[in-house]
């Protein structure tokens, strides 16, 4: 009985600081933001809020800037992301051999990961630049002509994307690169006494098992690239004409350049709604994972 | 045979390399290396280039390095100098890992240990934590902050990063706790340690490994945050990326200093990301694939 009241009295001590953590910087800004979308909410003005209800979103709905930042953020990410999964993908089979010397390449490839991503943003401005960049070098080292990589609409977005690609594909390979080794070999035995051919082999065993960690990596890297904004802010600002105008971008922008709080809270509860939904399919993955081991 | 060896071999785990599958596949992942690497040249280059060489065209290969930039970032340049961010962005890392790493492995260790109503929903609930986009809680954070009177301090920082990276520490140590043979602290038990004092005393020793890796992960974490850095600090307690942020008002002419501050903000980084890459995809999974 002692024991008992000991037992619960340490649970509590240990897990009450992180959740008291949690919950006033994660669960209360989440309350806050919902109250503070309610209202016309201008910063640095001496007049208080004033309550208008769903106006805001109202107002969203039928805002171009809006629609244009969904559209941009949807084209950034699936690009982005779809890119990284299928190079990531190919290199890991790639990486998957005992060859001498691979496993050093394979650990030098995880070095983007990590890196600040302001500092990716300047570098790549840097290579991307019309006058002086070594990508535009390159260009016109195979017979092309310069190319105003970041202000030109389409350009400046696959720019972007490009970048996004350059920091994350490693990523990627390396989650399947480890999902890949481990597969078991009885299977791929078994596979092979059924007289199942190479590609049979791909689409019913490989591709089948790996499906946890596609799914897993597909929904990390979804949620990071919507939620990014160091590489717009660095290499286009939004431009040309809102051509890279992500939703994080507007949000910012609308808050704390335009300072329209109430806007902006409208746009990030939504924005917390699908992010919700995509880490909820998170939870679910590694739910039934730890219910199957 | 010799086909289904190759095809074997390209589906399934490691195994021996086949000529020319094998050359080929080191072509590529050379290729696929040196463009992972590329970038990192270009600043470290530019970061020692003179002005002229900056702005060079065609590119120039072959310099003479200077430290002109880094001694002008450091020193002289606009004002505050880089050291001033530097020592911000450290102070801040240092004391949120802390913090995160201690109050995340204690949450841990009763997430591996005890069983209590709503643990499983209150253990996702914190991983999905994790997902949360600071764009979209920077309007209230920045209210909250403002109304306590915290903005441009270092306290403040340190508190949204503890909770940023609260969601990793739990989730890894938990894992590495729950890998601790229970005989042990059951022998601890019997000999007369309280339950706070085995968390402290036993496990934690225990787990040291997992500790100073998901130590190393939070603390690039918080290096590297841009968002709450820029919006809630301007000079008090500004860091790294908000000095990087300033390029855009320096007319995009000042490459040299920036790209030998960046070089200061990336290169600590490489030297820890070598230090956890055993551990790198299972904390950046949570777990999900190790």
């Amino acid at each position: 009985m002692k024991l008992a009241v000991e037992k619960r009295r340490a649970t509590w001590v240990l897990i009450a600081p992180a959740l008291a953590i949690l919950l006033a910087l994660n669960l209360f800004p989440i309350v806050y933001a919902l109250y503070i979308s309610a209202h016309y909410w201008m910063l640095a003005r001496p007049q208080p809020p004033r309550f208008v209800a769903l106006s805001n979103y109202k107002e969203l709905f039928f805002d171009e800037r809006f629609r244009n930042a969904v559209l941009v953020s949807l084209k950034f990410v699936a690009l982005a992301v779809g890119i990284e999964l299928l190079l990531g993908f190919g290199l890991a089979f790639v990486f998957n051999a005992r060859l001498r010397g691979i496993a050093t390449l394979r650990k030098l490839t995880l070095l983007p990961s990590l890196v600040m991503p302001l500092v990716v943003g300047l570098v790549w401005f840097y290579m991307f630049n019309e006058n002086f960049g070594i990508v535009n070098w390159i260009w016109v080292m195979l017979g092309g002509t310069r190319v105003p990589f970041l202000t030109q609409g389409t350009l400046a977005l696959l720019s972007i994307v490009a970048t996004d690609v350059w920091q994350w594909t490693p990523f990627v390979m390396l989650v399947f690169y480890a999902a890949l080794q481990a597969l078991p070999e009885y299977v791929y035995e078994a596979a092979r006494i059924d007289g199942l051919s190479g590609a049979q082999i791909f689409f019913r065993v490989t591709l089948p098992l790996l499906r946890p960690a596609i799914l897993i990596v597909l929904i990390i890297r979804a949620v990071d690239a919507l939620r990014s904004l160091e590489l717009v802010f660095m290499m286009t600002k939004g431009g040309p004409a809102g051509d890279t105008e992500v939703l994080p971008w507007y949000l910012y922008t609308t808050g704390f350049l335009s300072l329209d709080l109430g806007y902006a809270a409208a746009m990030a509860v939504l924005m917390l709604a699908l992010v919700t939904v995509l880490s909820q399919l998170f939870v679910r993955q590694l739910e039934s994972r730890e219910a199957a081991s | 045979m010799t086909v289904a060896l190759i095809r074997n071999k390209e589906l399934g785990p490691g195994s021996p390399a086949a000529w020319p599958i094998g050359t080929l596949r080191y072509l590529v992942a050379a290729i696929f290396t040196g463009f992972c690497l590329f970038p990192f040249y270009v600043i470290v280059t530019t970061a020692l280039k003179t002005e002229t060489a900056i702005f060079a065209w065609p590119p120039v290969w072959n310099f003479k390095p200077t430290l002109q930039s880094f001694y002008n970032a450091l020193f002289v340049f606009g004002g505050r100098s880089a050291v001033f961010y530097l020592i911000n962005s450290m102070v801040i890392s240092v004391v949120s890992t802390f913090l995160a790493v201690v109050l995340g492995a204690m949450a841990a260790y009763a997430f591996a240990r005890f069983s209590f109503a709503g643990k499983g929903h209150l253990a996702f609930w914190i991983l999905s934590t994790r997902f949360a986009p600071p764009v979209a809680f920077i309007v209230p954070i920045y209210l909250m902050v403002q109304k306590v009177g915290l903005l441009d301090s270092h306290i403040a920082l340190i508190l949204i990063y503890t909770a940023m990276n609260l969601s990793l520490v739990i989730w890894i140590l938990r894992g590495f706790f729950a890998e601790i043979p229970i005989e042990i602290e059951e022998a601890a038990l019997v000999d007369g340690y309280s339950r706070l004092q085995i968390f402290w005393r036993v496990a934690v020793p225990l787990v040291r490994p997992g500790i100073v890796s998901t130590a190393i992960l939070s603390a690039i974490f918080s290096w590297n945050e841009f968002l709450y850095a820029m919006v809630l600090t301007q000079s008090r307690a500004a860091t790294l990326p908000v000095y990087l942020a300033g390029f855009s008002n320096s007319m995009g002419l000042a490459w040299g200093e920036y790209m030998a501050v960046g070089t200061m903000a990336v290169l600590p980084i490489l030297v820890f990301t070598f230090a956890v890459q055993k551990h790198l995809v299972r904390g950046l999974t949570f777990g999900a694939v190790k």
